[in-house]
């Protein structure tokens, strides 16, 4: 296999893993759990995490807006898509950045990233309500990343050592 | 940046295709019409023209059915009263008067279209609210019995067998204003709109956002809060409850819902209830006639039928949701002492 | 990429460091966010229709008393930073009196003898949509 077909392989199926987990974390919502708008546990970041872990940067950007393009169209809508957006690449801009500090594992990392998701997230809904009102939701949904960011982050690193070198024969 | 192309591409080909972002402020109108307060919102499809159509077919209504307005088809009703005339009506008076005599049938004796004669003499129609002298509630309880209020349906007519007899339709008005404007948005092509009838909410369809209305019930003993919070699409919540019109005397309450038994304020344990029904004038009538009849009786009447939901609230602070709201209910009051219970079939 | 994060497998103290920024980044922001919590309310006085006065509670310093002469039955409004009621009305119901203060967007006074209005609306949204009752 050449060299460009195995990277858009590889991108294709972790796309499509990111796309899965995210459709199925939808199906089984924290927010019945917990009644706080936007709050969800993130799995899809894993990917994230693990294609700027063990790919390289571009294709971890790549790889987010396949994966938010094709979400939208699977079942949201552009609103959706825009909070997504902001999000993920506020995340994966985090993440980069942090993962080239020494001294972090992968929990603060992803803890990290997933507090920034959520602040882009609500960046994303002040900026389509035009009110600063969304902003009230920031610091629980800050709070909460502590959680989801850790079990991420711990299956990250699970996920990270378990497959080391994606798409070697 | 070559990579990133089609990407940027994918994006503005998906803004292009994105549904038009909904209006989030409605369409709305408030005026006075009914004796009360009434505003309509409409959220999408209609807009104002819609909304004026609506409210002229409710002043219309008004000028039909008010009893205040000398010129209305059941003043003419009223007036004629003993002599014998039959009073010809436009159709829809003749068909709303056979059904609240149908109502009086349904809950003997919690419900009494004729009943305008002792409401005159507690004061509660115009003059100023009081507690009337024995004679004088006994000789206008007299003149209460819609078994004397014949309605010829085919001849579109009615009559009234004895001399000072009244009918009020205020008890079923706002039920059936709420029917006819729901029909007549609808014509106009509104497909999300809500209708505030002097606290009778009738909601049409669902939200912009496809979520179902909310609509909040009153807290009869806190009027600025809530009791609960239902989920509502195509439907009427109607509340009758004697905390909105009444006056003290010696201490004592007196409100504007009379049991036609008794000629006195209901007592039936209940401080309100709130009917829910696709059927917007049977949730209007019904919310009267079952805050008379008292709970047992009000749950018993739920299970006899299919058509309804309701919320009570009772003296003694407990608030009784039947099984049909469970899933779209919020209780809003444990914090003042309330306690929830489902009522099942 | 070369990631030293990517070869741990076990939590570092700088991971704590992490948490720790994000959980104060929640509280400055629930402190950042206290002031503006008494958001705006205004408080719209319509008689038949028309609206004649109009305040914004949340910016009055001090009282306010506002006589409606022109009403069928005289009244006297009272608005105070935060709240409004209908303190004195001539009609002979008096259920508008009896409402007392409202202070939430949402809330309404109703003087139906006078067709007098006060309403309230404001940032702070209620979570319904409409109140039976």
């Amino acid at each position: 296999m050449s060299v460009s077909l195995r990277r858009l392989t590889r991108s294709a199926v972790l796309t499509a893993l990111a796309l899965a987990l995210s459709v199925a974390e939808g199906l089984a919502p924290l927010t019945i759990l917990f009644p706080l708008p936007g709050l969800r546990l993130g799995l899809a970041n894993l990917v994230t995490v693990y294609a700027l872990c063990r790919l390289s940067g571009r294709e971890a950007l790549l790889i987010l807006l396949a994966r938010c393009l094709l979400g939208s169209l699977l079942g949201g809508n552009l609103m959706a898509l825009a909070f997504s957006l902001t999000g993920g690449l506020l995340a994966l801009g985090v993440m980069a950045l942090l993962l080239r500090l020494p001294g972090l594992s992968l929990f603060g990392v992803s803890i990290a990233g997933a507090a920034a998701h959520n602040t882009g997230q609500i960046l994303a809904a002040m900026a389509v309500l035009g009110t600063p009102a969304p902003l009230v939701y920031l610091p629980p949904l800050l709070v909460c990343s502590l959680v989801t960011g850790a079990v991420t982050g711990g299956a990250s690193i699970l996920l990270v050592h378990r497959v080391p070198f994606p798409g070697r024969p | 940046m070559k990579r990133f192309l089609p990407f940027l591409c994918c994006l503005f080909l998906l803004a292009g295709c994105a549904a038009p972002a909904s209006s989030a402020e409605p369409e709305q109108a408030q005026f006075f019409s009914m004796d009360t307060v009434m505003s309509i919102r409409v959220y999408s499809g209609g807009g104002l023209d819609a909304i004026q159509a609506a409210r002229q077919e409710i002043e219309g209504l008004d000028k039909l059915l008010s009893r205040t307005d000398p010129d209305s088809q059941i003043s003419a009703l009223n007036s004629h009263a003993g002599d014998g005339l039959q009073v010809s009506l436009d159709a829809e008076v003749a068909n709303l008067l056979s059904f609240a005599k149908s109502v009086s049938q349904l809950l003997p004796g919690c419900f009494d279209v004729t009943i305008a004669p002792v409401m005159d003499a507690w004061g509660f129609t115009t003059q100023e609210r009081h507690i009337p002298s024995a004679d004088t509630l006994s000789a206008a309880m007299a003149l209460v019995d819609s078994n004397g209020l014949i309605v010829d349906e085919q001849a579109s007519s009615a009559r009234l067998e004895r001399a000072g007899m009244e009918v009020d339709l205020g008890a079923v008005a706002k039920g059936f204003a709420a029917g006819q404007a729901d029909a007549v948005l609808r014509q106009q092509g509104v497909t999300s709109a809500l209708l505030d009838l002097g606290g009778n909410v009738t909601v049409i369809g669902a939200k912009p956002d496809g979520t179902a209305w909310q609509v909040a019930v009153k807290d009869p003993q806190n009027t600025s809060e809530a009791l609960c919070v239902l989920s509502l699409e195509d439907q009427t919540a109607s509340t009758s409850g004697g905390y909105e019109r009444y006056f003290e005397e010696n201490g004592q309450i007196y409100h504007h819902i009379i049991d036609p038994k008794t000629g006195y304020p209901a007592d039936s344990g209940l401080l309100s209830v709130t009917v829910i029904s696709a059927d917007h004038m049977l949730a209007d009538a019904l919310s009267t006639a079952l805050f008379v009849a008292g709970p047992d009786a009000a749950l018993d009447f739920w299970r006899s039928r299919e058509d309804i939901e309701l919320v009570l609230c009772t003296q003694d602070n407990r608030v009784i949701v039947t099984e049909g709201l469970e899933a779209g209910y919020r209780p809003a009051g444990e914090d003042r002492g309330y306690t929830y219970e489902i009522a099942r079939r | 990429m070369r990631s030293p994060a990517a070869d741990r497998r076990r939590p570092t103290l700088w991971d704590g460091a992490v948490a720790l920024a994000v959980v104060a980044c929640a509280v400055f922001l629930v402190l950042f966010l206290r002031p503006a919590q008494s958001s705006a309310v205004t408080a719209v006085i319509t008689l038949n229709g028309e609206t004649v006065a109009q305040y914004r509670l949340d910016q009055l310093s001090q009282p306010v008393t506002l006589e409606v002469t022109e009403a069928d039955y005289p009244l006297t409004i009272r608005a105070e930073q935060g709240r409004i009621c209908i303190e004195h009305s001539d009609c002979p119901s008096q259920d508008c009196v009896r409402t007392g203060w409202i202070s939430r967007p949402g809330q309404q006074i109703i003087c139906l003898p006078n067709r007098l209005v006060i309403s309230l609306s404001g940032t702070d949204a209620e979570s319904f949509d409409a109140v039976t009752g």
